[in-house]
């Protein structure tokens, strides 16, 4: 499968955001990742506008949906930092957003399903936000955990000055949780409607894990957002519950991808 | 400009700093705010000083003077200053450092890029070198020259401050401990920072979160001193034995008591954590010995420093500072050739105008008096012998001319020999207004390629 050079292109930016933004940490300006990420996205969002005019929009299939999730990540972080002084997550923004772009254009891409309906389209694209919007909440996560842990053993020489403020970190994570959990429900809502119409649901090879794993993720952030609004939970607990609902949200990609491959 | 730039300024400094003078001795040759006006005066009447300003900060007292006689200058003002000091000249001499020319100008460029400063890369002093200059010009002690050194010195202090990191992490405790807590906090308005202990040492990071708009709340065993403290910093004062109540408020604590047994207790946080639903705190422990009980894992939310910790972080950042001096001793280096360069450019078009009009004004008068002996010419031959005086005298300038326009660098001792040599008094240049960088402006405009050298 050949790579066209508009996508070589956009993998260079994404990586190229990727070092430079790993670099921050080594005393390099945040600009020059920023830069980098910026001529990324429009690199991408210049693809995904290529793709659309040879009708293959970006929610018609699980690659090209997870490409768009790349994209919404990419422009999602660079919005997000342009306010909020995210330095410290574009190390693991931009690379995240790259990992994600090669899987989904190195996978061959399905035959589009024969019945997808208004209501498959409309079940892919919740759904593709609702992961992009939780992919960004995992970041936050991540960052906080790191930071979290540096503070706690009073390494305070490698964030001080280059790091988040924890608060903001905790907040705009939970705000995302918060944005991504009624769309990513209404998405499994039509999924299942789609499924029921679709009437595969007969046919016993038709229940797919993947169908349980989003299930789960779907119930973890639910159980997550309970806990920060009923029980208080914040920072750290409240991070690594975000990376559980988010892990499952992978393991959906992954089983995908297995079943594909084989 | 090959290693030497031969170029003069007859800018001398005289002073005392923190490094070559004790506190005790600094003091006493400190001018007082109100007497600046009236000692700058006095300064400017001595001999040989054309022009003078002073620089009067706590770590130093220097005498930026200009002067055709360095020597006389130099000697009195050293007699000025130990006269009013009230000491004897040989008890201050030994303390006292001067530059000359070149160096008095680079003294002045480090010293406003505050690499000369007991903290380097501290924020003050380009301020107080402004207001220093700009004092002389309101008495009207400082001219042209002063004022294009003035120039300078802010241009290489703003180019190091932007150009180097020198400036960019805090050195003293308390903007440490400010920098560290805005790893947890984005913003501090609404902020609640408790202040356990009135110690003076919580003063400053208390008033620095203040002003950023956090709110400060004050407990002490003491009730009196929390009431000053309050009074003082501006907070409310919380009642010491409830320490768990105002902890539960609190988003930031400064610790500074002078218990012997730690305070904060981890039975104490964790019982407050619970209260407070696990949201992040964070302990600033500056007391001794230690307020906050030493600990490998704090209850869930709670972050602490102790002063070791600000303490190495204020090092670390030092450190840093002194890296970025060196690059910034550079810029300096840079900056006063380019200075000097600008300089020479300046003094050479004046120059060269009273070269000229000497030279022609000599060939003028001797055709004159020539001519009044010779009345029975024709005006024809009148005529002639004029304009062979003046042939003359430009053929005989034309070479010495080209030489001075051809290298700008150079061209200052030979400008300085000229002056010399003829006993000229140029007039002062007149481009005093603008920033100085084009070393070819003055003279060399008419040439397209001119001289310049490498710039």
């Amino acid at each position: 499968l050949g790579v066209s050079i508009l996508t070589a292109l956009e993998f260079g930016a994404y990586a190229l955001a990727s070092l430079l933004y790993l670099g921050y940490f080594m005393g390099l300006r945040e600009k020059a990742g920023r830069l980098a990420l910026f001529v990324a996205v429009l690199l991408h969002l210049g693809d995904i506008g290529a793709r659309c005019a040879h009708g293959t929009n970006p929610i018609s299939s699980t690659p090209e949906a997870m490409a768009f999730i790349a994209f919404l990540l990419g422009a999602g972080y660079l919005l997000a930092s342009l306010r909020y002084g995210l330095a410290s997550a574009g190390a693991f923004a931009a690379p995240a957003a790259l990992v994600l772009l090669v899987l989904a254009r190195v996978v061959p891409a399905e035959e589009a399903t024969p019945e997808m309906g208004t209501l498959g389209y409309t079940h892919i694209l919740l759904a593709t936000v609702g992961v992009a919007i939780f992919f960004i909440a995992a970041v936050l996560a991540v960052v906080y955990l790191f930071q979290d842990r540096q503070l706690r053993r009073k390494q305070f020489d490698r964030v001080t000055g280059r790091g988040t403020p924890l608060d903001t970190l905790d907040r705009l994570a939970g705000w995302c949780v918060s944005i991504g959990f009624p769309i990513f429900t209404v998405a499994i809502v039509t999924g299942a409607m789609w499924i029921a119409r679709l009437g595969v649901l007969r046919t016993a090879t038709a229940l797919r894990p993947e169908y349980l794993l989003a299930f789960v993720t779907w119930a973890a952030f639910a159980v997550l957002i309970g806990a920060r609004i009923g029980g208080g939970w914040r920072g750290r607990r409240a991070a690594w519950l975000t990376l559980g609902g988010f892990g499952g949200t992978v393991l959906v990609l992954l089983v995908y991808f297995l079943r594909h491959a084989a | 400009m090959a290693g030497k730039a031969p170029a003069t300024i007859d800018v001398v400094v005289l002073g005392v700093s923190h490094r070559t003078a004790p506190v005790a001795l600094r003091e006493k040759l400190a001018v007082v705010q109100d007497q600046l006006d009236s000692t700058l005066k006095e300064l400017a009447l001595l001999p040989g000083v054309r022009e003078v300003a002073l620089l009067n900060t706590c770590n130093r007292v220097e005498i930026y003077a200009v002067t055709s006689d360095p020597d006389t200058a130099l000697r009195a003002a050293t007699s000025d200053l130990a006269r009013r000091a009230g000491m004897l000249e040989a008890e201050i001499e030994p303390h006292l450092y001067t530059r000359m020319e070149r160096e008095a100008v680079k003294h002045l460029f480090r010293v406003a890029s505050s690499l000369d400063s007991l903290v380097v890369g501290e924020p003050q002093i380009l301020g107080q070198v402004k207001t220093t200059f700009d004092t002389a010009a309101r008495v009207g002690t400082s001219g042209s020259v002063l004022n294009q050194c003035a120039q300078g010195a802010s241009r290489v202090a703003r180019r190091v401050r932007s150009q180097t990191e020198i400036a960019r992490n805090p050195v003293s405790i308390s903007s440490v401990a400010v920098d560290l807590a805005r790893n947890f906090y984005g913003d501090f308005h609404g902020k609640q920072v408790l202040v356990v202990g009135a110690g003076k040492m919580s003063d400053l990071a208390a008033r620095a979160l203040r002003s950023q708009g956090a709110t400060l709340i004050i407990t002490n065993r003491t009730r009196a001193r929390a009431d000053e403290l309050a009074a003082r910093v501006g907070g409310t004062v919380h009642e010491w034995n409830d320490l768990p109540g105002a902890l539960a408020k609190a988003d930031i604590v400064i610790a500074s008591t002078g218990a012997q047994r730690p305070v904060l207790t981890l039975d104490l946080l964790a019982k407050v954590q619970k209260v407070r639903r696990h949201r992040q705190i964070f302990l600033i422990d500056i007391a001794m010995p230690r307020d906050v009980e030493p600990s490998k894992k704090y209850p869930d939310g709670v972050y602490v420093a102790d002063i070791d910790n600000l303490q190495e972080l204020a090092a670390h950042h030092l450190k840093g500072r002194q890296n970025e001096a060196m690059q910034a001793e550079a810029i300096v280096e840079d900056e006063v050739t380019r200075f000097m360069q600008s300089w020479s450019g300046k003094q050479i078009g004046p120059t060269v105008v009273a070269f000229r009009s000497h030279v022609l004004g000599v060939a003028h008068g001797e055709a004159d008096k020539l001519l009044a002996g010779l009345s029975h010419l024709a005006e024809k031959d009148r005529k002639a012998i004029l304009a062979f005086a003046d042939g003359l005298a430009k053929k005989l300038l034309h070479l010495p001319q080209m030489a001075l326009k051809k290298d700008a660098g150079e061209a200052m001792s030979m400008i300085d020999a000229l002056r010399k040599l003829y006993d000229l008094q140029p007039a002062e240049p007149l481009s005093e207004t603008e920033p100085a960088v084009d070393v070819d402006a003055p003279v060399a405009a008419s040439k397209a390629s001119g001289g310049g050298g490498s710039s």
